[in-house]
């Protein structure tokens, strides 16, 4: 609207040639550009603070503002290659769990809203509201019950014991593992309602007549599913997997909780290992957050593209 | 030879009755019309046909056989649907093969040899690798077809295949399916709510209101001798006119308007009842005085100028009318608004209705009289 308005007005000031008026726009102007430039400042300060910090020294950060970059002869990068280094095993562990668990909860979701939206049965409306019911469940209320599941369900054990197999024996597998197992799980499981629901907005907008279309052709549900809803999905499978890369790549709480004792705890737990016992060596810290960072953002330039790329029907 | 048989069909819709007690038959190569207002459960009555929606009551036969029991894809139907309903994702090529793939075991070679013809009969070869998102609303509508036609069907469906086209290329589409049927020769099911699509289409009309048939038979059948007032009035465009009046002795009365019966015409109502008179508004005739018998002064409303025929609307000056009479006349006789002028309600070109059941008590063009209903 904006636009318009000022190229209309524009269109006029040429008309009648009034330089009142071309003032009037300019300094307009001016204002639009300062206020976003203050607007961008705002949102990139915090972001600059932090590189600027990741590669001072400490006794530097504490002499200079955050924001202030460090003398040229003093910028270390030792604080990104210890992160890194801290971080690097803990970041496998997350990407074993977070991938499984984002692509298993989008699947399933995915699925349970075909099988919920696109079919007629009857009590589909009951299970729906389950499924809605479970978004709000508390984290915190399930902390207890799912720790005490996984102690009780010993899964390195079994997994040991599949038969003549001893899973653990395989190459690049180690006990541990386990734990990570339990990790993907649980974010799968918890990950299938609010994936189900965002499929079930998006299966609500497309046209029933092209299910009944493919009924008519002969294919079968499954076969449904597969060859027309599937693929008028990715979109949607693009959010859902930025959104659930997201949120299990930044979980802390069930990662600290199922990983203690163990080699499997995820990057953000790990992050926290980078403070040493005396002082907070923010420099770390900051190298730290934006290592942790990185696969989220590439996640986000992954998927991007498909996610503004939305079928027409 | 296949027929398809409605016996006695119903549908409910808990407790709303869109399809009530239905019975017709469909002979092969047929091009039937099923036409009414919308929510007269028309579509219905073609989604139970395809096995989209299941029969409350009752038997769908083809070539004898039930099959409203059968899955759809066991019909051996084709429907194109209002919608079109390409898959967005696929290639015209792969729409049309979708079909071949799933309910058949032909191998690509023959299915692609298939799709070729269908794209040459439908004059659409040259679209087969595009997508359905690059193509206009018409060439959609072949695509939607040659799905339909390729896999050969006993029966076509086709629910108001042409609502979405503009004007132009809804009068070239109307031409071609007719075209394409006689030449396919396969029974056919159309669905539309446009009187001038059945008119001109169908071999038949069936003629449904409130999940009723009103009347099966000949597009001129149900323009000449409609059952009741409903299809008298739904059939035509623009549709028959209505009076109201009571049956006295051998005059039908209302208020100060009067017409006269022949003795031959009085036997057709009864004395004391409410009957209803129709005229459809192209056997009106025009006079600038209203003189003999049957004919009555009215004052001219409004004139809708076309290029062939004008439409007058008229009000009577005697009988309290709350709709204008609509005239249909050709050029040659030019009236203006608000000129008083006689309009003659010859007794061959009118049609007289019971009152209260609507049902047909007189026919014009053959003269012929329908036996009462008994009460």
């Amino acid at each position: 609207m904006n636009i318009i308005t000022e190229i209309k007005r524009m269109a006029n000031a040429r008309i009648d040639g009034s330089a009142e008026c071309l003032r009037g726009i300019r300094s307009s102007r001016v204002i639009l550009h300062l206020i976003t430039i203050g607007v961008l400042a705002g949102f990139l300060l915090p972001l600059h603070s932090g590189v600027m910090t990741s590669i001072k020294t400490p006794s530097e950060f504490a002499e200079t503002l955050p924001m202030v970059p460090p003398n040229i002869g003093s910028i270390t990068i030792e604080p990104w290659t210890v992160a890194f280094e801290t971080l690097s095993t803990s970041m496998i562990n997350s990407l074993m769990f977070t991938i499984p668990a984002m692509v298993g909860s989008a699947v399933l979701g995915s699925i349970a809203a075909y099988g919920l939206t696109m079919v007629d049965w009857r009590g589909q409306v009951g299970i729906m509201s389950l499924f809605v019911a479970a978004i709000f469940v508390p984290k915190q209320a399930l902390l207890v019950p799912i720790s005490r599941f996984w102690s009780i369900v010993d899964l390195q054990g079994i997994l040991a014991n599949l038969g003549p197999l001893n899973l653990w024996a395989l190459p690049f597998l180690q006990p541990y593992h386990a734990t990570i197992f339990e990790l993907a799980v649980y974010h799968t499981v918890f990950g299938i309602s609010i994936c189900t629901l965002l499929f079930r907005g998006y299966y609500l907008t497309i046209d029933q007549s092209l299910i009944e279309a493919a009924k008519l052709d002969g294919a079968s549900f499954f076969a449904t599913y597969w060859h027309i809803i599937r693929p008028l999905s990715y979109p949607m499978f693009a959010v859902v997997c930025i959104f659930q890369f997201t949120q299990i790549w930044n979980e802390f709480l069930f990662g600290l909780v199922l990983s203690s004792g163990t080699q499997a705890a995820p990057a953000t737990v790990t992050l926290n290992d980078l403070n040493s016992g005396y002082a907070q060596l923010y420099n770390r810290q900051a190298a730290g957050a934006f290592i942790v960072a990185i696969p989220t953002l590439l996640v986000y330039l992954m998927f991007g593209d498909k996610f503004a790329k939305a079928q027409e029907y | 030879m296949t027929n398809l048989a409605f016996d006695n069909v119903t549908k409910n819709f808990g407790d709303v009755q869109a399809v009530n007690n239905l019975s017709m038959e469909l002979n092969d190569g047929e091009f039937l019309v099923i036409v009414g207002p919308s929510g007269c459960g028309k579509t219905t009555l073609l989604r139970m046909v395809a096995g989209l929606e299941d029969v409350t009551n009752g038997e769908i036969r083809l070539g004898g056989d039930p099959i409203q029991d059968q899955r759809p894809q066991d019909r051996d139907i084709a429907m194109v649907f209002q919608s079109y309903a390409l898959y967005p994702h696929m290639t015209v090529r792969g729409n049309m093969s979708f079909g071949l793939q799933q309910s058949t075991d032909l191998d690509a070679d023959k299915i692609n040899k298939r799709v070729t013809d269908i794209g040459n009969k439908l004059d659409i070869s040259e679209l087969l690798d595009r997508q359905p998102s690059e193509l206009s609303g018409g060439q959609r509508q072949r695509v939607a077809l040659g799905r339909a036609i390729i896999r050969d069907p006993e029966v076509f469906l086709l629910d108001e295949p042409l609502s979405n086209l503009d004007a132009k290329l809804r009068a070239e589409m109307r031409t071609e399916l007719q075209r394409l049927q006689n030449q396919l020769n396969v029974m056919t099911i159309y669905v539309t709510h446009d009187q001038t699509e059945a008119m001109t289409m169908g071999d038949r009309i069936a003629v449904l209101n409130d999940g009723e048939l009103q009347q099966i038979g000949t597009p001129t059948e149900c323009y000449h001798e409609p059952n009741n007032r409903f299809v008298g009035g739904f059939i035509g465009e623009p549709s028959m006119n209505f009076i109201e009046t009571t049956a006295n002795g051998d005059v039908l009365r209302r208020d100060g308007f009067t017409y006269q019966l022949s003795e031959e015409m009085t036997n057709t109502v009864t004395s004391g009842e409410s009957v209803t008179l129709g005229i459809r508004p192209e056997e009106i005739s025009l006079t600038p005085q209203a003189e003999e018998t049957n004919e009555f002064t009215a004052t001219i409303d409004v004139v809708e100028t076309g290029g062939k025929e004008h439409n007058y609307y008229l009000w009577p000056e005697q009988g309290e009318f709350q709709t204008p009479i609509i005239a249909t006349v050709n050029d040659i006789q030019r009236y203006s608004e608000n000129d008083r002028i006689g309009m003659v309600f010859s007794e061959e070109k009118i049609h007289l209705f019971h009152g209260e059941t609507g049902n047909a008590l007189h026919y014009p063009s053959r003269s012929r009289e329908v036996a009462p209903t008994p009460k």
